[in-house]
């Protein structure tokens, strides 16, 4: 089973997952209405590795944009004028428009692969935390663990903590 | 002036107004789509499709004007399709407060213009069952398409623009798709499961979305520049006078935002006229707005002076016979329409009284993009037919088929708009709660 505790106040919310996350008690996750930076710190998250993805993407498009120009001259060649079969200006054009395209897919990819979206299995969930309250579940923890999470969380101020079914 | 004209909502009202305008439909809603679905079938695909029997040669295009309105008007909503993206993604980098409350309505118009303007390509191709020669696809008869034109830098950019901004409004509205999962029930509550991919709005999801969002931010920009860039390119990289400037990328990536920005300010008030979203677009929405379509309406200015003198300057006798029939040709009555609407009349916004006046906005807005619709038409109908040498010339007038046409395609981005607000909140729930000052126990 996992805890779950609803704050009102973000202030609450915040000091009573760095008291759980102190305490070393079970997973933690937070969620709130809107993304807050301080929760991010909270849970220690660095620079999001989607980035990676973004680069990636990039780099692989300007290269598979421009040689799928190159290839697409050489499959039906077009003699224009004198002009040469490969003509990197207007292929640089094309590659410009493939590093975009790839970029956003990998990034598409990325945000997908980093967030474990989609995620159709039950897990701890609040609604109102969609709405205008802050939670804090923990997951994973010993019956005595979760007592003290319990404890902790309802000192930090939160307005009600439940048991709910542990998501792994 | 604040963000919010009849005071600051809290979470749990910015949750039940959005969503309420989309959750409750009542029949005027269903009148006003019924009506848009109509015209949109009347007025355009019943004439395209009479098109596509008895040949292209329905419209008013000939040998000498082989472009004409489906062009021009292709031109029209991708350029209407530019400030929403643009503008979105602008205002999301630099993190301007004000942007949040309009900007998904404002992508989705991008959306839809694009579209639209995509219809346009089809309906002009005339043969719409060899489309798919334009993409790099194996086809019986070994044709490859040709890179190196512009036509083909259209088909990557107009392509790329469509992902991109798709997933662009369609990542931003995730956490806001939760938000309707919660409310519903039965099986719209399973579609919107789907499409928030289970989203919990934990710190880690908000985390990687926040990144991947400033990178499709980032993508976006130099997206949108290139694409009316590429558009303009179709016309500037021909020699034909009176287009082969190279001041046309700048000029109608200037005209886009333009007609984008006119077009958001005109989608503001019906949204908040309609939708009931006054407490959400406020005056201080409409003064930035007005602002920037001020600076945009002078840049414009600047850019046909610019052109007007580099063709005098050139001293070549083609172009200044293309420009001394678009000022005092046939057409001369609409060059000087749109230098009114769109140069002259944008100046009533350097009054406040009127920036902050929706009714004289929207007068405004609706006016600078009829300028902007005859500025495309204007650009296609009175250079093609006017090359060169007088055997060459010709005229190009649109048959009644491109007048419907023209007029149903307002009907489809209509009625795509009026589709899309039932399906997404028309406001970022989310993101207006982050203009919002928390909850907090000392205040």
């Amino acid at each position: 089973m996992a805890v779950l505790a609803t704050f009102r106040y973000e202030e609450d919310f915040l000091a009573g997952a760095e008291r759980v996350k102190t305490a070393g008690i079970g997973r933690i996750s937070l969620m709130s209405p809107v993304p807050l930076e301080a929760a991010q710190e909270v849970l220690g998250l660095e620079k999001s590795p989607v980035r990676r993805f973004s680069l990636a993407g990039a780099i692989i498009g300007a290269v598979a944009g421009f040689a799928m120009a190159v290839a697409t001259a050489l499959v039906f060649i077009l003699p224009t004028g004198g002009r040469a079969i490969i003509s990197v200006p207007p292929y640089l054009v094309i590659a410009y428009e493939m590093t975009i395209l790839l970029g956003v897919l990998f990034t598409l990819v990325g945000f997908h692969i980093v967030s474990g979206l989609p995620a159709w299995r039950d897990r701890p969930y609040a609604p109102e935390s969609n709405i205008d309250r802050f939670v804090v579940v923990v997951e994973g923890a010993a019956e005595t663990d979760a007592l003290r999470a319990e404890t902790i969380l309802r000192e930090a101020g939160a307005e009600e903590t439940r048991r709910v079914e542990d998501g792994q | 002036m604040t963000m919010f004209d009849h005071g600051q909502p809290t979470y749990a009202e910015v949750n039940r107004d959005v969503l309420s305008s989309m959750l409750e439909t009542g029949p005027r809603y269903w009148m006003l789509l019924g009506t848009t679905m109509t015209i949109a079938g009347v007025c355009f695909f019943m004439p395209w499709i009479y098109q596509l029997i008895v040949g292209v040669g329905a419209a008013g295009m000939n040998r000498n004007a082989l472009w004409g309105t489906y062009l021009s008007n292709f031109i029209f909503w991708i350029g209407l399709s530019h400030s929403g993206t643009l503008l979105s993604a602008v205002l999301h980098i630099t993190n301007s407060q004000w942007r949040k409350s309009i900007y998904r309505s404002a992508e989705a118009m991008t959306l839809f213009s694009l579209m639209t303007a995509a219809l346009f390509v089809m309906v002009h191709v005339g043969r719409l069952w060899f489309v798919h020669w334009s993409f790099p696809i194996p086809n019986p008869m070994g044709l490859w398409p040709n890179f190196r034109s512009p036509l083909m830098f259209d088909v990557m950019a107009i392509t790329t623009y469509l992902t991109a901004s798709s997933i662009f409004i369609y990542m931003g509205s995730v956490p806001d798709f939760a938000a309707v999962r919660d409310v519903s029930t039965g099986i719209r509550r399973r579609l919107y499961t789907v499409f928030s991919f289970g989203w919990r709005g934990t710190a880690r999801e908000w985390h990687t979305l926040g990144a991947a969002y400033m990178f499709f931010a980032v993508f976006v920009i130099p997206l949108a520049v290139s694409v009316h860039s590429i558009v303009s390119w179709d016309f500037a990289l021909s020699i034909v006078p009176g287009l082969h400037h190279t001041i046309f990328a700048p000029y109608f990536v200037c005209g886009a935002i333009y007609s984008g920005t006119a077009g958001i300010v005109t989608v503001m008030y019906m949204l908040r006229k309609f939708m009931n979203f006054e407490r959400y677009i406020g005056e201080k929405h409409l003064d930035y707005l007005g602002k920037l379509l001020l600076v945009l309406s002078m840049l414009w200015t600047y850019i046909n002076i610019l052109e007007l003198f580099t063709t005098w300057y050139s001293g070549t006798s083609f172009e200044m016979e293309a420009l001394d029939f678009r000022m005092f040709g046939f057409y001369a009555p609409l060059y000087w329409e749109m230098i009114l609407f769109c140069a002259f009349v944008p100046l009533l916004m350097l009054f406040r009284k009127i920036r902050l006046s929706w009714n004289k906005m929207l007068v405004v807005s609706i006016l600078i993009n009829i300028g902007m619709l005859t500025e495309r038409f204007i650009i296609v109908a009175t250079s093609q037919p006017r090359k060169f040498l007088p055997d060459a010339f010709g005229f190009y007038f649109p048959s009644w088929i491109e007048f419907s046409i023209t007029f149903g395609s307002f009907a489809i981005f209509t009625t795509l708009f009026l589709i899309f607000i039932k399906w997404v909140p028309a406001v970022s729930i989310y993101e207006v709660k982050e203009t919002l000052k928390p909850l907090r126990r000392d205040a």
